[in-house]
């Protein structure tokens, strides 16, 4: 176990907890101490920067469980998070339902249409897969774009602010705490998820379906848990970025978005519950890095052909998977637990 | 009538470019069992190549189009030596998401170095459209068509006779006995790639002739999945027959049905599609049915 030396466990509960040694609990409230005193001393563009990591690391954990537990590739996330923006704009627009409806509502709405195109997931795996999740997402959007009496169509869609009680949230500060809140939440829930009957059932299936049915695991019961699970967690994420930007454009979740989330779970590691939060931290970061750094470059060399900054981007994150998949397969996650298991046997 | 033999005979012309594209994604799975996501975004490329080529260039046609064959066989070379290779046994997730990062990697290039969003290409075939019964349709669909046609003939007769094709369908059925006769499988790999992106080149500009160049041509790539799905993943005979069935199925679904749905139905009929085909037959119409054991 990953545990320093002369740590034992005496009873069950000391053996489950995710938090063990006094460090584990220091690491632990300095790290929530830096974030939720962040707003503080962070500007507004870092705020929103932090905001939009937030929400991405929301939906990459939902489809790090689809994913990375479950084993079933989807390239349509993109289209379910829209599936939940949309939900939740017009529970809270059309409806004028409050908040936390919303979230739910979303998060109920993505799930179950993430469960209908989960369906093939009970025939067929691998490439046919993830063919009809990208079919999924081709259907998602262009509902959205022709809809238009529901969802705005082409022209969008305007979304309130979080409204909860008599609190608005407008700044990007007090959507942060919100957003933060629910990260953790979700981080926590994703952590244990992956101990119980359905996480582990969940790594059968992704080791070997056949052998997990042929052990008495449904693979009706968790493929379809996994795909709620993973769109439920896609139609949050929707639901946040939707009052986060306060307008809505299916321009917003195109199939590059889902081919970016998959990147990010493997750049991240599949299957752990550190991954997406690293593999988020550093697509976005890496976004943010080149969108403030290809004016520069432009200005430095005038030369440079017209498309630089909006191609320089995907060519990035495109080599970017091609070179994790390579040299680092086991993703930032593998690589942090051996920075850790390194630190612990330090001098040696 | 005149209208349903127009849309009938757009499809199937349209349908055989899709067929033709698709050939390129069945070949690579036959032999190596990779997916090749990056089909749209190969297309998008090589349309906008044989633009640089022909328009910025300047190239006459018999000097352009050669060039665009040979810069996809390079394409097809590189990305097989570069990113599947290296991969070669690993999971089947890693081999398909290493080809979006290709994707991704094409789809930044393209915005890169033609940030254009829209062009054409000059005229490659004569201008006056041709009758034929009632419907008049322009000369760049027949050209498809024959192309194709002849790209069909010529494939399957390379499969047929030449020790190149016999080997790819020696490795589509056997791997392992293949390398046990001493055959170099990785050179069969990097073969069905380039063959795949000459494919896709050719798709390319019979499409981007047709209707010009935009990143509707990925697309196009993606409507060559639906083919594949409902001909069958490994079969070729299944994506020939499919793809003249989905170009059908959406020019006459996109004229007939556009009044009674929304606008635009056309765009969405061949992943309506890859649904059903996904729910009612996943091996699609030739596909092997595979039995699997643990």
């Amino acid at each position: 176990m990953s545990l320093p030396t002369g740590i034992r466990s005496y009873n069950y509960a000391q053996d489950m907890a995710v938090f063990r040694t006094r460090a584990h609990w220091v690491w632990l409230g300095v790290l929530l101490a830096l974030l939720f005193t962040g707003p503080l001393y962070w500007g507004g563009e870092l705020l929103s920067v932090a905001n939009l990591i937030g929400i991405t690391i929301i939906a990459a954990t939902g489809l790090n469980i689809l994913t990375g537990y479950c084993g079933q590739l989807s390239i349509g996330h993109a289209g379910f998070i829209a599936v939940g923006a949309y939900a939740a704009a017009i529970i809270t627009k059309r409806f004028e339902l409050p908040f936390l409806v919303g979230l739910i509502g979303a998060g109920g709405v993505a799930g179950l249409v993430g469960v209908v195109f989960g369906i093939p997931s009970l025939r067929v795996k691998g490439f046919y897969l993830a063919i009809s999740t990208i079919a999924a997402q081709f259907i998602i959007i262009w509902v959205i774009n022709h809809w238009t009496g529901i969802t705005g169509g082409f022209n969008g869609m305007s979304v309130p602010p979080v409204q909860i009680g008599r609190l608005t949230l407008v700044t990007q500060a007090s959507q942060f705490y919100l957003i933060m809140i629910i990260v953790i939440t979700v981080v926590f829930l994703a952590k244990n998820l992956s101990r119980t009957r359905a996480g582990r059932a969940f790594v059968a299936i992704r080791d070997n379906d056949l052998a997990a049915q042929v052990m008495g695991i449904s693979l009706f019961r968790y493929k379809l848990l996994a795909f709620f699970i993973g769109c439920f967690l896609a139609g949050i994420a929707g639901s946040l970025f939707a009052h986060w930007t306060g307008f809505l454009n299916a321009e917003n979740f195109t199939m590059m978005d889902s081919i970016l989330y998959v990147g990010i779970i493997i750049i991240g590691g599949l299957g752990t519950t550190i991954g997406p939060i690293f593999g988020v931290l550093v697509i976005r970061w890496l976004q943010w890095f080149i969108m403030k750094i290809s004016p520069v470059i432009e200005a430095l060399f005038p030369n440079l052909p017209a498309g630089f900054t909006a191609g320089i981007g995907p060519m990035v994150f495109g080599i970017a998977i091609i070179l994790f998949l390579i040299f680092m397969p086991r993703g930032l996650a593998h690589r942090w637990s051996l920075l850790r298991a390194s630190y612990r046997l330090w001098p040696f | 009538m005149a209208e349903l033999s127009q849309f009938a005979i757009t499809g199937i012309t349209v349908g055989m470019v899709y067929a033709l594209i698709a050939l390129g994604f069945v070949l690579i799975w036959k032999s190596s069992g990779v997916a090749n996501l990056a089909l749209g975004q190969l297309v998008l490329v090589f349309s906008w190549f044989t633009y640089g080529m022909l328009v910025q260039v300047g190239f006459p046609v018999w000097v352009g189009i050669p060039l665009v064959i040979l810069f996809a066989l390079g394409v097809g070379w590189l990305v097989e030596r570069l990113t599947l290779r290296p991969l070669i046994g690993q999971p089947i997730l890693a081999l398909i998401t290493v080809t979006l990062g290709v994707a991704f990697f094409i789809e930044g290039l393209v915005s890169l170095v033609w940030p254009k969003s829209v062009a054409a290409l000059p005229r490659l075939f004569p201008e006056e459209p041709i009758h034929i019964g009632a419907a008049v349709v322009s000369q760049e669909y027949l050209w498809a068509a024959v192309i194709s046609v002849i790209l069909f003939v010529l494939l399957t007769l390379f499969f047929k006779y030449h020790r190149m094709g016999i080997i790819m369908r020696a490795v589509a059925d056997d791997q392992m006995a293949v390398q046990a006769c001493g055959i170099p499988v990785a050179k069969v790999f990097s073969r069905s790639w380039m063959f795949a992106c000459v494919l896709a080149a050719v798709g390319g500009i019979l499409m981007s002739s047709i209707g010009g160049i935009t990143f509707g041509l990925v697309g196009t790539g993606l409507r060559a999945f639906s083919v594949v799905i409902l001909g069958g993943l490994d079969s070729f005979l299944g994506a020939i027959v499919a793809g003249p069935i989905i170009g059908l199925a959406e020019n006459l679904g996109g004229g007939y049905l556009t009044p009674l749905t929304w606008p635009g139905v056309r765009e969405i009929i061949p992943f309506v599609i890859i649904v059903i085909v996904m729910f009612i037959r996943p091996h699609g119409l030739f596909g092997e049915r595979r039995i699997e054991r643990i």
